[in-house]
């Protein structure tokens, strides 16, 4: 942690954030950094939204929280703060008490109610 | 721009050292630098040749392909200061060769996380060298040989002048139902051109390009039980459209979490809905950072993908892609019906 802005040193990047980055690099350095941003925010949105429909099943649910992290909750209040994808599934496996297996008959049960919703698009 | 790195790996007395040996005698070799774990029988003599000692450091996880190769990072910031002192030229290559026993995961871990190697070096190119002789016991007693040639760009098939006739084209059989993907490419004597033993292309990671196509239609004809080799699968997918990348990325990110010793290796070209496609390299729980091409390198414009499993069955691995496609908005679908149908 930086004592003086309280941001964690994140020195790796998960390679499903690296787009975002990658896009703000290439844009060069007159781009601007407000669309970057908004890109950036508009993405951890979406991946919230969507890693919500997998985590439902385990009765968690996953918030962006204001750029920086994501805020994972269980039913019972108890939350863990995690930096990306890589480190919420071991946070959620922790949270929920069991293996979050996209292999899993039941996970597949359960996301394929919202399937039929999509096959009716 | 990055220093390329190639890991050149194999089974024990599979002829590593020989076939670099030869190699980096070549003039052309002089600004690459060798890391090599053991010196063998066969001397190798090169000016910017260094030797590690293995030394691994466990992450909390325990995770054996998580770890951190501590001298190869000392090393490697070492090749580094020498360069940026001016005592050597600009390192054009670095060679890192593994013992027979090692798993390359690691070494691909340690260059990626690193906090200053991961700005300075990318891993461009796995090299496996399987001998003609020996090649398919290692396989058979030996799970590390699996890996390797799972995680291979290149396999070399070495001492192909003393084996019976026949061995060789028995063991390239085998290695092509483990890794389908892969060039395969016979030597005698460490005799190879080395422009073209450490060009990525075509099926390096830089281009991510699936391999000659000559090899893969052979492999469509052989019906699919001819790729699983004692619990390893291999599966070639496709998506009917774009596919959210996003959501391709829960899922994979998900499925590496809780099965990524049993998901040897990833590899292929996804379509996302932009100009290009975005190019995909993971060796377990490793994951290269994705390319997002700003053009197709050719004209078939579908995902392609690749995964290669011990244990996961491909009907397990398309069961739950099919699950999550209302996330991933496009369905998944084997590569290999398509083949079948036009073939026959």
């Amino acid at each position: 942690m930086c004592v003086l802005c309280g941001k964690d040193f994140v020195a790796q990047v998960h390679w499903t954030d690296r787009h975002v980055e990658d896009r703000a690099r290439a844009s060069g350095p007159g781009a601007d950094p407000v669309e970057y941003q908004r890109d950036r925010r508009r993405d951890r949105i979406h991946r919230a939204a969507l890693t919500n429909e997998v985590l439902g099943h385990y009765g968690l649910r996953i918030q962006e929280w204001s750029g920086s992290k994501y805020v994972l909750r269980d039913r019972k209040g108890r939350t863990e703060i995690v930096q990306d994808l890589g480190s919420l599934w071991p946070a959620a496996e922790n949270l929920s008490g069991r293996p979050l297996d996209p292999l899993d008959p039941a996970l597949q049960a359960s996301l394929s109610g919202s399937d039929d919703a999509w096959d009716e698009k | 721009m990055k220093r390329p790195v190639t890991v050149v790996t194999g089974f024990l007395g599979s002829g590593k050292t020989t076939l670099l040996g030869r190699v980096l005698s070549k003039p052309s070799m002089k600004n690459t630098a060798v890391l090599v774990n053991e010196f063998g029988e066969v001397g190798l003599d090169h000016h910017l040749l260094r030797r590690t000692n293995e030394r691994t450091v466990l992450l909390g996880s325990g995770c054996v392909c998580c770890t951190t190769r501590e001298d190869l990072v000392e090393a490697m910031l070492d090749l580094l200061a020498l360069e940026n002192s001016g005592e050597t030229s600009q390192l054009e290559r670095v060679v890192i060769e593994t013992t027979g026993l090692a798993d390359p995961a690691p070494i691909l871990f340690t260059i990626f996380s690193d906090p200053v190697l991961q700005h300075h070096f990318t891993v461009d190119l796995v090299i496996t060298t399987a001998d003609a002789v020996n090649g398919a016991l290692h396989l058979d007693r030996n799970p590390e040989s699996v890996k390797q040639v799972a995680a291979a760009d290149k396999i070399i098939i070495t001492k192909t002048d003393i084996a019976e006739a026949g061995a060789a084209q028995a063991l390239i059989a085998r290695l092509r139902a483990i890794n389908p993907y892969a060039r395969i490419t016979e030597v005698a004597f460490g005799e190879v051109d080395p422009e073209d033993l450490f060009r990525p292309d075509p099926s390096g990671a830089a281009t991510g390009s699936l391999g000659d196509r000559a090899g893969t239609d052979q492999r469509f004809l052989e019906g699919p039980d001819a790729h699983d080799i004692a619990e390893t699968h291999s599966v070639s997918l496709t998506f009917d459209g774009p596919v959210d990348w996003t959501a391709f990325g829960i899922w994979l990110s998900m499925l590496l979490h809780t099965h990524g010793e049993d998901v040897l290796r990833v590899k292929g070209l996804l379509d996302v809905g932009e100009a290009g496609p975005v190019v995909l390299n993971g060796v377990q729980h490793i994951i290269h950072p994705p390319q997002h091409l700003g053009s197709w390198p050719d004209p078939d414009h579908r995902s392609r993908i690749i995964l290669i499993t011990k244990r996961i069955r491909p009907g397990e691995i398309l069961d739950s892609l099919r699950a999550f496609r209302c996330m991933i908005g496009a369905k998944p679908r084997l590569l290999e019906d398509e083949h079948v149908t036009t073939l026959s």
